[in-house]
Order: structure tokens, then sequence, then C-alpha cells
């Protein structure tokens, strides 16, 4: 075999090689700038290797709130309502209950929520971010990861149908029996539109926001009116 | 049918007492006047001889007619327990807290008839706290025994309800927990679909293999025979004597030009587009899937059970980053569910030890370019599939889109502003925001209104 021979066997077997080289899953690649890429602050997690934060525990980024801290936001608490345009103060919506205070609860806090559609609108797109996986679309406790779980809580019968908003926030916030707090997931506000959509789900409220009269109470009022 | 001959034989008793006792047999009375006649009544002022008839007739009618229901009723009350009627008790107000043949919030019910005697039991379904109260031993040990969790109390059910409750588990106590080798079937099920779904092409491209195989046989056995059929022949002139005597010489071809040109063309081809991919490369992260120190599958909770994105990536709707969970979300399904799983145990010793989970972060943004998410989540409307990809289906999650500024750049100069938002019934209305926006973009005379059009290629938006 001659020189040429060799050099064309060569370039084959390395283009070959250099062609069948690629990354890997788990190599992100070359970086352009890497300079320009990373942020010289820390940022929330941000990854960079050898550069990992020396202050904090565990190289992260994020540190826990002093205790006791409030969110800003929860220092304004208004709520405008698109379907009648009315805005109005929901009062200051940090609640500290504990989490064995459930009677406690049903019995003095209040939906701040006027009900409207809207209102019931929004709660349904969060109950369906939050909820219904386990509590099923209607409220039967058949959803998906429900019926793997089990003793998921049926919302639209016995007790729990006739259960008022504090006690249906208390259980959303701090949990009950098997159901584990959810109140870290979502603000008071997201958990009171929950509420509203959740008494449509039980009937204790129709799907445009009024309450729902019972027959009974529909003929006493019918009696009071002949009265008249 | 045994309940339905003795109710007819109480009715013909029924008639015959009140009928044929009489002297004038009844049929005869109904052939002779209508009895129904009202004008007749009235004329005769209710006291003729056919009013009287027909005030028998009525009671006999109003007598059996109780006799029929009190026949029924005393079958309700005396009857069994109804198990069906139970069912749907239980569903309502049981099932949140006790499964049948597990233990769940409270302990499993299989046959909790035999266990406990029936006054006992509705007393506790009635109201557990006041059996607790009142000293007695088993309540008291089962109290302590379930981490003194109380039981609901259910005021409301009659004894009834109570027994029908029961007569329910007791039937469902009879059957065979079943679904554990349900799953299991459908899981292998599944597994074996997708292996004959991966073989189906690979036999394919097996026969097409062998047919090119038998093709190249029969051409080589056709041209030996040819060769010499031609060589036993005469009148062949040199060019086809050349032909046909020549050799396969392997030296011969890889020495030649043409062979060593179309070789290092093709190489140089191959090496500078392998040189030019890998140029192109830089800084791109596209088809980045690392592994994560929990192998969390998206497939499985996203595709199979239908977790919304939003339930642990719980910022995504209203902050510049979606958010990573953190552990106390994963429990709050994984409290009961797959505990026993070494990913899961690693999952806890990470909570016992109040460490974060050291997830891999995938999308990377450089520093330089600014991206909120809420901003395309809500204002946008964009679905997290359109640049994420299909979630869904991804055991291991891996980045679909390229994450460039020409990536950006394209969608913002394609995508129509949504500037309408869903009004309380689901109605596209105009979104007062961009009311100013929409009309001053119309009387320049243009009619999309793209992302572009407002600033979505300013270089300070994103670039600051």
């Amino acid at each position: 075999m001659n020189l040429k021979k060799y050099i064309a066997f060569s370039a084959v077997v390395t283009s070959l090689v250099l062609h069948s080289c690629q990354r890997g899953p788990n190599d992100p690649g070359t970086e352009f700038a890497p300079n320009m890429y990373v942020s010289t602050a820390y940022e929330p997690y941000s990854m960079v290797k050898d550069s990992t934060n020396k202050i904090n525990p565990y190289g992260i980024n994020l540190r826990e709130p002093a205790q006791g801290t409030v969110a800003r936001r929860n220092y304004k608490t208004t709520y405008k309502d698109a379907s009648t345009g009315e805005e109005y103060d929901l009062g200051l919506m940090v609640y500290r209950t504990h989490p064995d205070s459930l009677e406690e609860a049903a019995k003095t806090l209040k939906n701040p929520l006027k009900i409207t559609k809207q209102v019931i609108a929004e709660g349904k797109v969060l109950y369906e971010y939050f909820c219904q996986h386990c509590h099923g679309a209607e409220g039967k406790g058949d959803g998906k990861v429900g019926q793997k779980y089990g003793g998921v809580a049926n919302l639209t019968g016995g007790q729990i149908a006739k259960a008022n908003g504090g006690h249906i926030f208390h259980v959303i916030t701090h949990g009950k029996g098997r159901m584990w707090p959810h109140g870290s997931q979502m603000n008071a506000l997201e958990r009171w539109k929950i509420v509203s959509y959740v008494h449509v789900l039980q009937g204790q409220i129709n799907p445009d926001g009024t309450p729902v009269v019972k027959e009974e109470e529909k003929k006493e009022e019918k009696k009071e009116e002949t009265k008249k | 049918m045994k309940r339905l001959k003795k109710t007819a034989s109480k009715i013909l008793n029924l008639l015959r007492i009140v009928f044929v006792s009489k002297k004038t047999p009844i049929i005869f009375v109904l052939l002779k006047e209508p009895i129904f006649s009202i004008e007749k009544m009235y004329a005769n002022n209710f006291t003729s001889m056919h009013n009287k008839t027909f005030t028998r007739y009525i009671l006999a009618i109003a007598t059996c007619w109780v006799l029929l229901c009190s026949n029924t009723l005393t079958a309700q009350n005396a009857g069994k327990a109804d198990a069906a009627k139970g069912k749907d008790l239980y569903a309502q107000n049981c099932a949140t807290c006790h499964k049948i043949h597990s233990n769940a919030t409270g302990p499993a019910l299989k046959d909790v008839s035999q266990r406990r005697t029936e006054a006992w039991l509705i007393k506790w379904i009635r109201n557990s706290q006041s059996v607790i109260k009142s000293g007695d031993p088993i309540a008291v040990k089962l109290y302590n025994e379930w981490n003194q969790t109380a039981m609901n109390s259910f005021p409301d059910f009659t004894d009834q309800d109570i027994k029908n409750i029961l007569a329910y588990i007791d039937e469902e106590s009879k059957k065979e927990p079943v679904k554990a080798t349900a799953t299991a079937q459908t899981g292998g099920g599944a597994t074996t679909a997708a292996a004959t779904d991966g073989g189906y092409t690979n036999i394919i491209l097996g026969a097409l293999a062998a047919i090119l195989l038998v093709i190249l046989a029969v051409l080589l056995v056709l041209t030996s025979l040819l060769t010499k059929l031609l060589k036993q022949r005469d009148d062949l002139d040199e060019a086809d004597k050349e032909i046909v005597e020549s050799k396969f010489d392997l030296a011969k071809i890889l020495g030649s030009k043409a062979f060593i040109g179309t070789v290092a063309g093709i190489v140089f081809l191959v090496i500078a587009k392998a040189g030019i991919d890998k140029v192109m490369d830089i800084g791109m992260q596209i088809g980045y899937a690392p592994t994560q120190p929990i192998p969390f599958s998206h497939k499985l909770h996203v595709g199979k059970y239908e977790i919304a994105c939003q339930y642990c990536h719980t910022t995504v709707m209203k902050a510049k980053s979606a958010g990573i969970p953190s552990a106390n979300i994963c429990m709050n399904c994984h409290n009961a569910i797959k505990t026993g799983s070494p990913n899961m145990q690693k999952i806890y010793s990470y909570i016992e030890n109040n460490q974060p989970i050291p997830w891999v972060r995938v999308h990377n943004l450089p520093d330089l370019a600014y991206f909120n998410h809420s901003q395309h989540t809500v204002a946008g409307q964009i679905a997290c599939e359109q640049c994420h990809g299909e979630i869904k289906e991804m055991e291991v999650v891996q980045q679909r889109s390229p994450l460039t500024m020409g990536w950006c750049i394209d969608c913002h100069r394609q995508t129509l502003v949504s500037y309408t938002t869903k009004d309380a019934d689901g109605k596209d209305v105009l979104n007062p925001y961009y009311e100013k926006l929409l009309a001053f973009h119309k009387s320049k005379g243009k009619t999309k209104f793209k992302v572009e059009d407002m600033g979505g290629l300013e270089c300070s938006k994103c670039h600051y």
C-alpha cells in the first residue's frame, strides 16, 4: 500500500468517528459566552456548575423568608369583578388559623368575595388546577389520582355537601383526614375562589351565583306572600 | 311470585266478603245501571240504592288499596336491610375515609359486623365521640390506635340507613380485592403491545433485506450462467470477448482515480457537515435531557393521572419563573402512594434532613435575555406545550424548543395578539387593556394585530 491509500483510509475512519460524536442527554453543549450567560448576582433556580452559591447551605440561591413574614401582596387585597366592573376591598387577607381550629374556622371565617359568575368561572379554573385530579370534575371524589389515593372526599354527598365556606377554606389550607395541606400552593384569594366554585358543585349556589333556595323555603316564602 | 299470589287471593277474599254477602250480586248491579253516572246520583240525592252500591264499591277499592299498601310497607320494614341503598349511602358518606379491604384514614371495614355488635355500630356511627366519652373499652382502644383521630358523626342516619350500609359492607366483604391483579394485567398488556409495535418494523426491514439478498443471488447466478453460455459461442468479436473474459480486480478499482476522487469528496463533505453542525451547536441546548436525582416521570403524572401543570409549578401563572415544586407537594399524594419505592425513600430522606432535592434545571435561558412565564401564560394565553413540547409523553423531560433569539422573534412575528378574554359566560370579549392600542392599529390601515405590532421586536423588551 502506498501513502495515498493510508491517507484516504485514515480520513474515512476519522470522518466517521467525528460524525458519530453526538453529545449525550446530560451534556448541555458548549456555551458561546459564559460570562454573558451567567448572572453575577444570585438568581433563583439558576444552576451553574463550579460556581454554586457558597454562602447558602446546599448551594441554593433561594432562602426561606424570616419567620412571620407577610407577602407584600397581602396588604393590597382588593378584587375587581370583571363581570360587574365592581372593585372592592377584601380586607386584610392574612389568616393565622391553627391547623386544629376547623370548627372555629367554620364558624368565624366568611368568604370576602361576592359570589358572581365571574368569581365562579375563575374558581372553576383553579379547581381544575388544584383539586380535579383527586376530587373529580364534578366533585364526586372520583378523579384519576383520587381513585389511586383512596379515601378522597365526595364534595357533593353527605355532610360535606352542607359544609360552609369557612370549613372548606380551612380544609384547603390545613388539610383534613387523608387530605394534606394545600395552603402553600395558592394564596388566600385563590382559595376563596375555589370555595365559591365548590359551593356550586355542592348545590349550595346556582352556577349563576345566586344562592339555591330549597323547596321548603320556597313554600314558606309563598305562604308569607299570601299572608301579606 | 308467592307474594303476588298472596295479594291476589287477599283481594278476591275481600271482594267476596263485600259483595257476595249482599243479596244482589255486583255484576247484576253494574249491568242494570251505570254506577258512575253522577247526574243520577245527584238526582237521587245520594240516598238511592245505586248510590249505596257506589259508596260500597269505593269503600272496597279503598280497602284493597290500603291492604296492598300495607302489604308493601310491611315488606319494606320487616324485610332484609337493603344493600343497594347502603351502597349509595356508603359512597356518599363512608368511602371518604374507609376502604373495605385495606386501611385508609379509618380502619378496613371487611367483616365489621362480625367484629362488633349492630347496636354498638349504630351508636358509634351516630356519634363516635359520645361512645368514647362514655368510656367504652373498644371505642377508647380504637381511638388511641388511630392516633386519636375522631370519626365524623352522622346524627341524621336512621337505624335502617345504618343497617343498609352494614348490609352493603357485608356483601363487599365476601368479594375478593381484585384491583391489584387487574392493574398488573393491564401493565403487562401495555408492554407486550409496545414490544410488538417495535418488532413490526423490524420484521418489515428483515423481510426487505432477505428479498434484496435473494435478488442479488439470482443476479449472480444469471451472470455466471450467461458468461458460461457466451464462452461456448465462437462468433464473438474482440470487444465482446474482452468483456466476457474480464476478471474482477479489486486492487485496480481501489487504485483508480475515479474511486479515490469520489471517496475524498464524500469524506470532505462529511467532515464539513460535522464541523458546521458543531459550530452551529454552540449555545444550543435543544435535546438536553439531564438525568434527574429522582426519575420523576411526567408521562405518568401528567399523561396518565392528568394532574395539571399548575398543581406543581404553582407560580407559572403569576411569576417570572414557573417554579420547581418543593417536597411538600410531592407528599400531598406520596404520603400514601408508592411509599415503599426506593426513589420515594430518597425523597423522605431529603425531607428528614431538611435538604433540597437537587433537581437539574433543563431550560436555561442566558442571563442576557429576559423571559417571564406569567406574561406568556396569562396575557399571551399560550399553552405550556407550545414551547415545552409533548410533556405528557416524556419519561425524561427534554428541551424541545431551541430557545434561541431567532425562535423567539419568529413567534413574535407570527403570533396574533390575543386581545380578547373570556367573560364569565365563556364568551370572547375585548380586553379593555388593548382597546386604544387596537383602535390605533386599525386607524393605520393594518388588519392583523401581531405581537410585533406592540413592540414584540423591541430590543429593550428582552435585553436590558
